[in-house]
């Protein structure tokens, strides 16, 4: 066996340890029995209709609507914020890069419980819910958003810029007209990348939550504490199809290409 | 690619740099974002572990106690320890797993290359929760690996794979592979394939060049893969939650745990704050191994 092959091998053995359970997260699904059973026993269609009860299509929403909230706002801070790191040198520019960078580096769960304290000593538990995982959100997805447009602001040549601002363009003008088309792109995987990481978090939300207002994620965890369903299996399926299509769609439609190594990061 | 150059952490080039002065109307918005929601909270954090708490409210009393508590008790040692171990090898599985996806999906000139790089990294668009599920219907006493051997003869009872501190490990290590195999594939991307001929063709056997050439032009990715595993690894919640019990608590449960059953707030602190010690080291260490990202 040639060395190409015996990799090759080695491969596809990882190949199937990477995706080979959620195949089979996906196979039992259509399990006719009520245990999570593999192979399926018969085929039925039962846990994806319960799947699609109101019991799990509310904590679904709610996710969207969170990761969709979030990735708006975290790109509307981080784009100010990449432009200043980018093009700018000042005073304390270092300390803002290890500020902005700081949520990527602290585990999600301690940024979780340090917010839920300070809820708690303030008074203001009331706000735990939407609008807490929605601030806590907003923290954990901002590294991801600047440093994407950071890379595409990097990419940019700097005198596309002179070029526009010595035929006469002032500096909104050239930043509206010249820099924001260009990183367009940029700031779609931004927005994309923080909708993918808020939609997936649960070290995070675990804190915030509160009856009736939880991410897709804290439920199922809370539920697999009593019991398994194939029903499970089901919304596991949905909630990886959700953002595996919006991925395929924005990749269709403006390529991301090279920021998913910017996306590298903490899960 | 922008990725080598520093993005963030270097300096702006020098003819876009408009001026010295600091870009208030910039940066002010996500600073007070980031310093009341981000900063003020950590510091709370730390400063709560070194007071007294009854029933989640502060008290004045500064001490020691909270962290006196937790190294005092065998439990939550055996946490610690049970959480460095699981670090340790989720990072070295994932090293050792994803070094050779990532030469080849760096090397393979197949047409589907694109689609092969997809599916290595797809698995992070589901949530840890729903791809440790997959772990529960394969180790349960009653899941498929039970099935399978039972089938085949190998085994005559069930055996109860999980709760086990292996079975978080292989569940982890499931979940962070794609992150080793994109930081060993950004170090290997900038290798030169004539480096590997050159010595090959100076008589190196496959082996030698492997070990003299690639391992050690690769080592800032492999390092870096290993730490960033590790570092996820020992804050992660859900896998151990769902492929551990009681008897295999690691610092990540037993924070939640402060948190939302005991009502220990202060321990809670001190647990986060030796956590994030604990991340806070290993981050360091990967950006002294020049294992840093360009755009990190």
């Amino acid at each position: 066996m040639s060395p190409w092959s015996a990799l090759r091998t080695v491969v596809i053995f990882v190949y199937v340890f990477m995706l080979g359970p959620i195949l089979i997260t996906a196979a039992v699904s259509f399990n006719a029995s009520n245990r999570s059973q593999f192979p399926p026993r018969g085929f039925s269609l039962q846990w994806w209709q319960r799947a699609f009860s109101a019991e799990w299509l509310d904590p679904l929403v709610f996710s969207f609507k969170l990761g969709v909230s979030t990735a708006l706002i975290s790109t509307a801070l981080a784009l100010p914020l990449a432009f200043a790191l980018t093009r700018y040198r000042f005073p304390g520019r270092a300390a803002l890069v290890a500020l902005t960078l700081g949520p990527l580096m602290l585990p999600a769960l301690v940024t979780g419980v340090g917010l839920l304290q300070v809820l708690q000593y303030a008074g203001l538990r009331e706000y735990l819910g939407f609008s807490a995982l929605l601030i806590g959100h907003v923290i954990i997805c901002l590294p991801f958003a600047v440093r994407t447009i950071a890379i595409s602001l990097q990419t940019l040549p700097p005198n596309l810029e002179l070029a526009a601002a010595s035929l006469g363009a002032s500096r909104g003008r050239t930043l509206w007209h010249v820099v924001l088309p260009l990183i367009k792109t940029g700031i779609v995987a931004g927005a994309l990348f923080a909708f993918v990481h808020s939609f997936t978090d649960v070290n995070l939300s675990l804190f915030l939550v509160r009856p009736g207002e939880q991410p897709i994620t804290v439920k199922i965890l809370g539920f697999l504490e009593y019991g398994f369903a194939p029903t499970l299996a089901a919304v596991s399926v949905i909630t990886l199809l959700l953002p595996l299509g919006l991925v395929a769609i924005v990749e269709r439609v403006s390529g991301l290409g090279d920021f998913i190594y910017g996306a590298r990061g903490r899960g | 690619m922008a990725r080598d150059h520093g993005v963030i952490g270097s300096a702006a080039p020098e003819a876009a740099r408009q001026s010295a002065r600091v870009p208030w109307l910039l940066i002010a918005a996500p600073t007070v974002v980031l310093l009341l929601f981000f900063a003020l909270p950590n510091a709370l954090l730390l400063s709560a572990s070194f007071v007294k708490s009854e029933a989640q409210q502060l008290t004045n009393e500064v001490t020691l106690d909270n962290y006196a508590f937790l190294f005092s008790w065998s439990l939550y040692i055996r946490a610690f320890i049970r959480t460095f171990i699981v670090g340790l090898s989720v990072g070295l599985l994932d090293v050792v797993l994803g070094y050779p996806l990532a030469y080849f999906l760096v090397r393979t000139r197949s047409r589907w290359k694109g689609l092969l790089i997809a599916l290595a990294l797809a698995p992070l668009l589901a949530s840890v929760v729903v791809r440790t599920y997959g772990w529960y219907i394969i180790l349960n006493r009653f899941g498929v690996a039970n099935d399978l051997l039972l089938g085949l003869g190998l085994i005559e009872e069930r055996i109860p794979f999980m709760p086990s501190t292996g079975a978080i490990i292989i569940g982890l290590a499931h979940a962070l592979l794609p992150y080793s195999v994109l930081t060993i594939m950004g170090s290997l991307q900038g290798l030169n394939t004539n480096l590997e001929l050159a010595a090959m063709s100076l008589g190196a056997s496959r082996t030698r060049t492997f070990l003299n050439v690639l391992l050690p032009l690769s080592f800032p990715g492999i390092a870096g893969g290993f730490i960033l595993a590790f570092s996820i690894a020992i804050s992660a919640y859900a896998t151990p939650a769902i492929l551990g019990g009681p008897a295999t608590q690691m610092m990540a449960t037993a924070i939640y745990g402060f948190m939302t059953q005991l009502l220990d707030w202060s321990i809670g602190a001190a647990l986060a704050v030796i956590l994030v010690v604990c991340a806070m080291t290993l981050a360091y260490a990967a950006a002294r191994l020049g294992a840093r990202e360009g755009a990190l």
